[in-house]
């Protein structure tokens, strides 16, 4: 028959997924290794998980995984992460992409919005009230 | 006399090949030196000193420190005996200390931030030149930026214990280095607590900014531009550049100024902002905000506040 619209044979996308589960809720999402944790996890669909700077500067997506392999998408702030705590498996989420499956927590000020407790530290009112 | 403008920003970042691409593709600054240690200086076509921002190379985002340009040598010595008889120690760098740049008179804020005033730094021009010029260059890249323009830094507030550090700089700019209040937000129970200022020593309506955050830090550096045109333009830009946008084209409701606020390679939140806003002069009457007004004071459209532009900083 005649030749329809022409679609070209390019994948859209291609990347494999791996299952990430943030241990303290036991909610698992998955992550293509194309992507960091965070874009991932932003997928959740959680209102208020703070995505910061996504450039590894601001510090606010700070993760520590706990099983799995991860690596590296660009440089972490010192200021935020040491060089300690990141042999212990500290890293922040923006600036990593999982190698197989991961187990991670959540900690500091991320860790207060995924798991619904208010981060203290400036007044912005409720993060999905209404100001008119 | 006096403090004429700001002069330039010198800030860490972490990767420097990805810092220096971000200001000369996204916003079209064109780099004018690179130094022994790796630091590189760049500046925008419209400005006619040889650099505004200066980037170093480190393993931590954030600001090294901000300097002000004041019109006369002179004002340097008048200027370092005001700041030490209000009690804020000072060095006065020598020339070249910074390549290209003349006596700096260097010292902190109350609030811990480093300043430096200067007045020499090598003139080599605006891309279009002084004699007959054209309106822009052939070769504008990016978003254009004409100049830098202002920028604002996070300050300790803890009403508990008593500090606030907007309150001190605010004092201190306007009573030592003659600056003038633009806009302010109040907070607390009788409205009285300065959590955040704009001031200003250009006709402008802000040269610098103070807003309370949990610690100090540098919260954005910004860039001119002249239009809405221009700002549309520019997030289309940093789309292609695939930039990570913090707060896409709209109105402020402070500073009337249409504006996009977006990060660099390293975390440093960079914006781009276009109109005058308004005549700043000192005997404009201050604009107040009130708590509940926030949201609506830095986004007009939506009245609502972004929980990121509050809380995320480098």
């Amino acid at each position: 028959m005649g030749t329809a619209n022409q679609i070209d044979n390019v994948p859209a996308s291609a990347c494999s997924k791996h299952a990430i589960r943030l241990l303290q809720t036991g909610e698992t999402y998955m992550c293509g290794s194309a992507e960091t944790l965070l874009q991932g996890m932003a997928r959740i669909g959680r209102k208020g998980i703070p995505a910061g700077c996504l450039n590894g500067g601001c510090g606010v997506c700070k993760v520590v995984i706990r099983s799995g392999s991860v690596t590296k998408t660009g440089a972490m702030s010192r200021a935020h992460v040491s060089e300690q705590e990141e042999a212990q498996g500290v890293v922040l989420a923006c600036r990593v992409a999982p190698l197989g499956d991961i187990d991670l927590e959540v900690m500091g000020c991320m860790k207060k919005t995924v798991l619904n407790v208010q981060c203290g530290a400036v007044q912005t009112g409720e993060p999905s009230g209404i100001s008119k | 006399m006096g403090v004429m403008r700001i002069g330039h920003i010198s800030i860490k970042v972490m990767d420097m090949a990805a810092a220096v691409k971000h200001y000369e593709n996204v916003l079209g600054m064109k780099t004018t030196h690179k130094d022994a240690q790796g630091n590189v200086y760049l500046k925008c076509w419209d400005e006619w000193d040889k650099f505004s921002v200066i980037l170093t190379p480190s393993d931590q985002a954030g600001l090294n420190h901000v300097a002000y340009k004041v019109e006369f040598d002179a004002d340097l010595d008048a200027l370092q005996k005001r700041v030490e008889d209000y009690g804020i120690e000072t060095e006065m760098a020598p020339a070249e200390t910074l390549p290209f740049v003349g006596r700096m008179l260097t010292f902190n804020l109350p609030s811990g931030h480093q300043m430096r005033l200067y007045a020499k730094k090598e003139y080599v021009g605006t891309d279009v030149g002084t004699m007959n010029p054209d309106p822009w260059p052939d070769d504008i890249r990016g978003a254009g930026a004409h100049w830098l323009d202002h920028c604002l830094l996070m300050c300790e507030m803890n009403p508990e214990q008593g500090i606030n550090k907007v309150a001190e700089n605010t004092q201190f700019m306007m009573e030592v280095l003659d600056f003038y209040l633009a806009e302010q937000v109040v907070v607390g129970p009788n409205q009285n607590i300065q959590a955040a200022t704009w001031l200003f020593r250009s006709s402008t309506p802000h040269d610098i900014a103070f807003v309370a955050g949990p610690r100090m830090g540098l919260h954005h550096f910004a860039f001119f531009l002249d239009s809405w045109h221009d700002v549309l333009k520019a997030a289309d830009i940093m789309a292609k550049n695939k930039v990570r946008i913090d707060v896409a084209p709209t109105r402020h409701g402070i500073t009337r100024g249409e504006t996009i606020y977006f990060f660099d390679p390293s975390g440093n939140r960079n914006e781009t902002f276009a109109g005058l806003g308004y005549l700043a002069q000192p005997d404009r009457p201050v604009t107040t905000w009130g708590e509940e007004f926030l949201g609506r004071g830095i986004f007009y459209h939506t009245g609502e506040l972004n929980a990121a532009f509050t809380e995320v900083y480098t």
